[in-house]
């Protein structure tokens, strides 16, 4: 918590102005009932009007005061926890741009956008409040206790006793309610995760007529969540019946000694209720502070969260400027690459060495896990090297200036990633210039033109937030677009064809010829039938290269490649393949 | 918040709807509800007269001194203790008591959501997304639940301390009173103005988070492919000129809802100092006591709070009936069409399956089956091929009843599906979808979950049929290993498998199956492909076919084509053929 403080040091003398305005708001404050004291000691019992219309007006002043450093306060600290929050989701989203492959895997998605938005509006909160509260408080308990004192020296002893009951209260209560909210907040997970399960089997629990079974394992979460609430219920709600006891009886226990106290001093007559008063100030300011660091565990949760992130260093720095002439063709080749997870024992890839030349095809091939994924991965350095060298055009991929690097390759995922927008603005992604001609042409090479025209607004058309309101084949066929609308000299696609289905598969990848006949083009696939033509095949199991060649060749002498496509073709045409491959 | 939280901070439409629902739906708890506001009222009444004995007990100090009358004082003292500890017990059985009826009333709502996600029809959710009905499940029933104790508690506390507070300052002192009853409205007055522009801004500030929450989840989602097209300086602009946005609104947001206390404290202030003022003018020409001075500045302290309290309440109740409006809405969602009366049965199924001119479309303007006929006899294995959008899920899920056709029949055995009963028909069929949902609980109790009572021979039987017997052998608990949707123990095929084995496990006399097409290894692939050619063996079934080796061995392929069967027949003859399926075929499998 305390480490993310720093970012508070551009607002500084905003923060130190916060300071001032509110000591001069607490003692103004708290001058107010030493003024009433005076009122009955000095102007009521001596039957001394001008000394209630001075001290009143005085009164007035120092309220008129108070108000006011309690507005410039309040600005202040809004202002001031706003901003200082924004700039630490600055700074987190500028860090996770940053972050490689590995990083994100090591976090994962989802919890790198948790610790954006949810975590640091946590700290938000906590901020806005400490700056309003927590300097408010304990100036209120210092000043408070040494008005108090002063007031009624004898009376002391009262403070502490009230100041002692709300604590130990307030951490009895705590104490039995704490070890229960972690238990609570399982359950709470454990009801949405059964109610999103219903959601996403919806057709499965159907299909095996389970509506009951499934309603019965949410009733039985569902009561024990009840149970759980009505018992945390039951202490929780004892807080303030035994504040409110608290409160009545310091307050009954000031007027009975104080009148008590009558016989040595009659001026305790004023100041037996401004006593009560400073008391309950001081009382009011340790509950809030005690309620406040019950709140400071579940934000340095947070802070930790948001720590974590900021303090990773990037580990794949570019150079500033390409240095070195690139070949005029296009080209990749891998040296002798060898990958391997930051800490992790074993390989992801093994001495991996091959070229890809332009105008030609290669395409990898393997099981899952067998590295195919993060080899392409290597080329726009998503992941770096652990050895070896990956070069592009001849010259080595750390020369590189990023957007150099980058303008270089189209890149087509997995799993179609689309941004909202419209579909013409998705397709320029990477290459804001181009004209509305590139662009449709880019979605007929991709086979998208068809379903885009279809649409009501064609390529006007809105995208939802991540797609959403474009079928899976679709959104990935508007991906590939991009990647052709950008017209890079090196083609990735990581396994971009398994959505679509076989006919388009097949079509795409004719259209796709023509434009690629200056480009490298690395596939990644699944299906035999996608590579089958390629110029070069890398067949990869375990992280290792098992085999390089054609079609043909690799059906001759590969073993992994013979059962990678048997599994796939009927006997009788895998002996037909085979056939043809010996001839 | 996720991006789903910003609709529950919408504008009511229809509030009237929303409170007559809601009201209507606290009715069965009336009684402990009426039991606490009675509390409540109780409660507050005691802890009035607290000021009011300790000013007395100040009076007679006075009145006896310099012989204080420490008999009388007591009494007042044990007086006021017996008040305050009684008000206080009073208190705690309110809140206990509403707090039970909170709880009981959330698990309600929560169970009336899991029944309707059970009976509202599967075109329900193609049109609502997921995360927003579970929001109604969280979010809403969170807040109306809160928002409904917090103000059955607040306004009856308020009312009650409002009335009993302004009686006891007119008997210690009308004019007094008066001043007090100018000066505490004006503030609420204005506090509530400013309350109404922070309101405001607090929507702007939510909305503002909702855009800016789903920028960062877009952003990152699409990390690789910004990297790739340099994209990131366009990126973080337009993030930092939302984050910017959200700050400023936030700001304000603070500001006015902070800006409350410092004007209340002027108020406040103001009312203390008059009252000081005039007060001591009273007592000086006495008409009035200290004690009663004293009694009422802390009447005044009290008269504040329940005003802005019932100030506030606008507030409360626009979140609680747009909460009470997005449940309620969800909850009068039309339902599925209740099973046909009297339904008819299959006592022994043939598995002859006839589609009869069968018509549908989702959305009731573009047809997605138009006149599809087609008659399967018992034990046929039917392979469907055709272009994405054909409509061959479509089939599917009207052959389930997940659907019901628009016009024709769907006929079993000779017997219209439409008049048997829904769940008789699901009995029917054993599915394996593209989609391997399983539930998060262990392997054999995800096996089973078509039928509940079958044993573990049966189980490791399926499992062996299917080709997983050892897969699962080899994970660390075995059968008993928990596994779940999203989890990694097991890999995407192998979850496929787990389908297969768990529709085997029912053992039903159909079968539906949806092949998958990708992310599959190839040995745990050629698993796959066994089992499929296994447990299709002798049964009607349907696959929705994306492996040659599937189509080829198929009895009949239906092959569609814009929600129609363009053709049919086996591999051969519809390669012979050479019309649209030929097409197909070589554009894919053959050799150039």
């Amino acid at each position: 918590m305390f480490k993310l403080m720093r970012f508070l040091k551009p607002y500084w003398w905003q923060v130190i102005i916060l300071l001032l305005a509110t000591g001069g708001q607490v003692y103004t404050t708290l001058q107010l009932p030493a003024l009433m004291a005076d009122i009955i000691n000095n102007g009521i019992v001596e039957s001394d009007m001008a000394t209630v219309w001075k001290d009143g007006l005085l009164m007035l002043g120092l309220a008129t005061i108070s108000a006011l450093a309690s507005f410039i306060s309040s600005y202040f600290s809004a202002k001031v926890g706003a901003f200082f929050s924004r700039d630490i989701r600055a700074a987190v989203f500028q860090k996770v741009l940053m972050f490689n492959l590995a990083d994100i895997k090591n976090y994962s998605t989802a919890s790198l956008i948790t610790r954006t938005t949810n975590d640091v509006n946590q700290i938000q909160m906590i901020v806005t409040m400490m700056l309003s509260m927590l300097l408010r408080a304990p100036l209120f308990c210092v000043l408070g206790l040494v008005m108090a004192i002063q007031t009624a020296p004898e009376m002391s002893w009262i403070v502490a006793v009230g100041i002692g009951a709300v604590v130990i209260s307030v951490i009895i209560i705590m104490s039995l309610v704490a070890p229960k909210f972690k238990v609570f907040q399982k359950l709470v997970d454990k009801v949405t995760l059964i109610t999103r399960e219903n959601l996403t089997g919806l057709k499965v629990i159907r299909a095996f007529n389970n509506e009951s079974i499934e309603k019965r394992k949410f009733t039985r979460t569902n009561d024990e969540l009840t149970k759980l609430l009505i018992f945390v219920d039951r202490i929780l709600e004892l807080q303030n019946p035994l504040i409110n006891i608290i409160f009545n009886g310091t307050t009954l226990l000031c007027s009975w000694i104080g009148i008590s106290l009558l016989d040595q001093n009659y001026s305790y007559l004023g100041n037996m209720t401004a006593f009560a008063e400073y008391v309950t100030f001081v009382m009011m300011s340790f509950l809030m502070l005690s309620l406040f660091f019950i709140m400071i565990p579940r934000a340095n949760v947070s802070a930790g969260r948001i720590n974590e992130i900021l303090k990773v260093a990037p580990k794949i720095h570019f150079p500033k400027k390409t240095r070195g002439v690139p070949n005029k063709k296009a080209s990749v080749e891998f040296r002798k690459v060898s990958f391997a997870y930051p800490d992790a024992a074993e390989k992801v890839l093994d001495d991996i060495s091959f070229t890809a030349e332009a105008g030609k095809t290669t395409a990898f091939i393997g099981s899952t896990g067998s590295g195919k994924s993060t080899l392409i991965n290597l080329v726009p350095r998503f992941y770096e090297a652990t050895s070896g060298e990956i070069l592009i055009d001849g010259i080595d991929i750390k020369e590189y200036a990023k957007d150099d690097l980058m303008q270089k390759i189209g890149l087509v995922p997995q799993r179609g990633v689309l941004f909202s927008g419209t579909v013409k603005s998705n397709i320029k992604f990477g290459a804001p210039n181009a004209t509305d001609e590139q662009v449709r042409k880019a979605a007929e090479i991709a086979q998208a033109d068809g379903f885009i025209t279809r649409l009501p607004n064609g390529y006007g058309s809105h995208i939802t937030q991540g797609g959403t309101n474009v079928s899976g084949g679709q959104k990935q066929r508007l991906s590939i677009a991009r990647a052709v609308c950008k017209n890079p000299d090196i083609f990735v696609f990581d396994d971009a064809f398994s959505a679509l289905d076989m006919k388009t598969d097949a079509r795409l990848r004719e259209a796709l010829k023509p434009i690629t006949s200056d480009a490298v083009v690395l596939i990644v696939a699944q299906r035999v039938s996608t590579i089958k033509d390629a110029d070069q095949i890398v067949v990869l199991d375990k992280g290792k290269m098992v085999g390089k060649g054609t079609h043909q060749e690799l059906l001759g002498c590969c073993k992994v490649y013979q059962s990678i496509v048997k599994s796939q073709l009927s006997d009788a045409e895998f002996r037909k393949e085979m056939h043809g491959a010996t001839r | 918040m996720g991006p789903h939280g910003k609709e529950s901070a919408g504008k009511v439409k229809n509030s009237r709807f929303a409170f007559k629902e809601f009201s209507h739906s606290i009715k069965p708890y009336w009684i402990s509800i009426t039991f606490s506001v009675l509390l409540a009222v109780g409660s507050a009444i005691l802890g009035l007269f607290t000021p009011k004995l300790l000013g007395d007990m100040t009076n007679i100090a006075i009145n006896s001194y310099p012989n204080i009358n420490w008999g009388e004082i007591s009494s007042k003292a044990i007086t006021v203790v017996i008040l305050f500890a009684s008000s206080a017990i009073l208190q705690y059985a309110q809140a206990f008591v509403l707090a039970v009826v909170s709880a009981h009333y959330t698990k309600d709502l929560r169970e009336k959501i899991i029944d309707k996600i059970a009976r509202l029809p599967i075109s329900y959710f193609d049109k609502h997304k997921y995360g927003d009905i579970l929001s109604r499940m969280t979010n809403d029933v969170d807040v109306l639940t809160t928002s409904m104790s917090q103000e059955i508690a607040d306004v009856s506390l308020s009312v009650t301390i409002l009335i009993g507070v302004m009686t006891m300052m007119l008997t210690i002192s009308v004019p007094l009173s008066l001043v007090a009853f100018i000066v505490v409205p004006i503030s609420v007055v204005v506090v509530g103005r400013i309350a109404n522009f922070a309101h405001k801004y607090f929507r702007e500030q939510q909305a503002t988070l909702g855009v800016l929450n789903s920028k960062i989840e877009e952003d990152y989602a699409g990390l690789i492919i910004i990297k790739s097209n340099s994209f990131e300086g366009a990126a973080t602009s337009s993030f930092g000129e939302t984050n910017d946005k959200l700050a400023r609104a936030t700001t304000k947001a603070q500001i006015f809802s902070s800006l409350s206390f410092p004007v209340t404290h002027i108020f406040t202030n103001l009312g203390y100092i008059a009252i000081c003022v005039m007060g001591g003018m009273f007592v000086i020409d006495k008409s009035l006591t200290i004690g009663g001075v004293q009694a009422f500045i802390q009447y005044v302290s009290r008269f504040n709070r329940p005003i802005t309290e019932i100030a506030s309440t606008t507030t409360t109740i626009q979140s609680l009936l747009a909460a009470s409006e997005r449940i309620f809405e969800f909850l009068s969602e039309p339902e599925e069409e209740p099973d046909f009366e009297p339904a008819l049965t299959i006592p022994s199924i043939k598995g002859e399956v006839e589609f009869r001119n069968v018509c549908f479309s989702y959305d009731g303007v573009t047809p997605i089956i138009k006149d599809f006929s087609v008659k399967v006899a018992p034990g046929t294995n039917v392979a469907i091929v055709g272009p994405t959008g054909a409509g061959k899920t479509t089939i599917i899920n009207l052959l389930m009843r997940f659907y019901e056709p628009d016009s024709g029949d769907i006929v079993i055995d000779g017997v219209p599906i439409k008049e048997i009963k829904r769940a008789d028909v699901r009995q029917l069929f054993g599915m394996v979808l593209q989609d391997t949902w399983l539930f998060s609980g262990t392997v054999d109790e995800n096996l089973r979950y078509g039928r509940k009572d079958a044993s573990l021979s049966d189980i490791k039987a399926a499992a062996k049929f299917c080709n997983i017997e050892h897969i699962i052998e080899a994970l660390p608990h075995g059968y008993k290993t928990m596994i779940s949707e999203d989890s990694d123990n097991v890999s995407a095929g192998e979850k496929q498998l787990l389908t297969i084995a768990r529709a085997m496990v029912a053992n039903p006399p159909m079968l539906i199956l949806d092949e998958a097409t990708s992310n599959v290894d190839t040995r745990t692939e050629h698993l796959i492909q066994e089992s499929f050619e296994k447990i299709t063996h002798g049964r009607t079934s349907f696959v929705i076919a994306h492996r040659l080796s599937t189509i080829r061995n198929a009895d009949l392929i239906l092959v569609m084509r814009d929600g129609r069967i363009v053709e049919q027949g086996n591999h051969e003859t519809l390669l012979k053929a050479n019309g649209f399926y030929a097409e197909l075929y070589n554009s894919q499998f053959a050799e150039n």
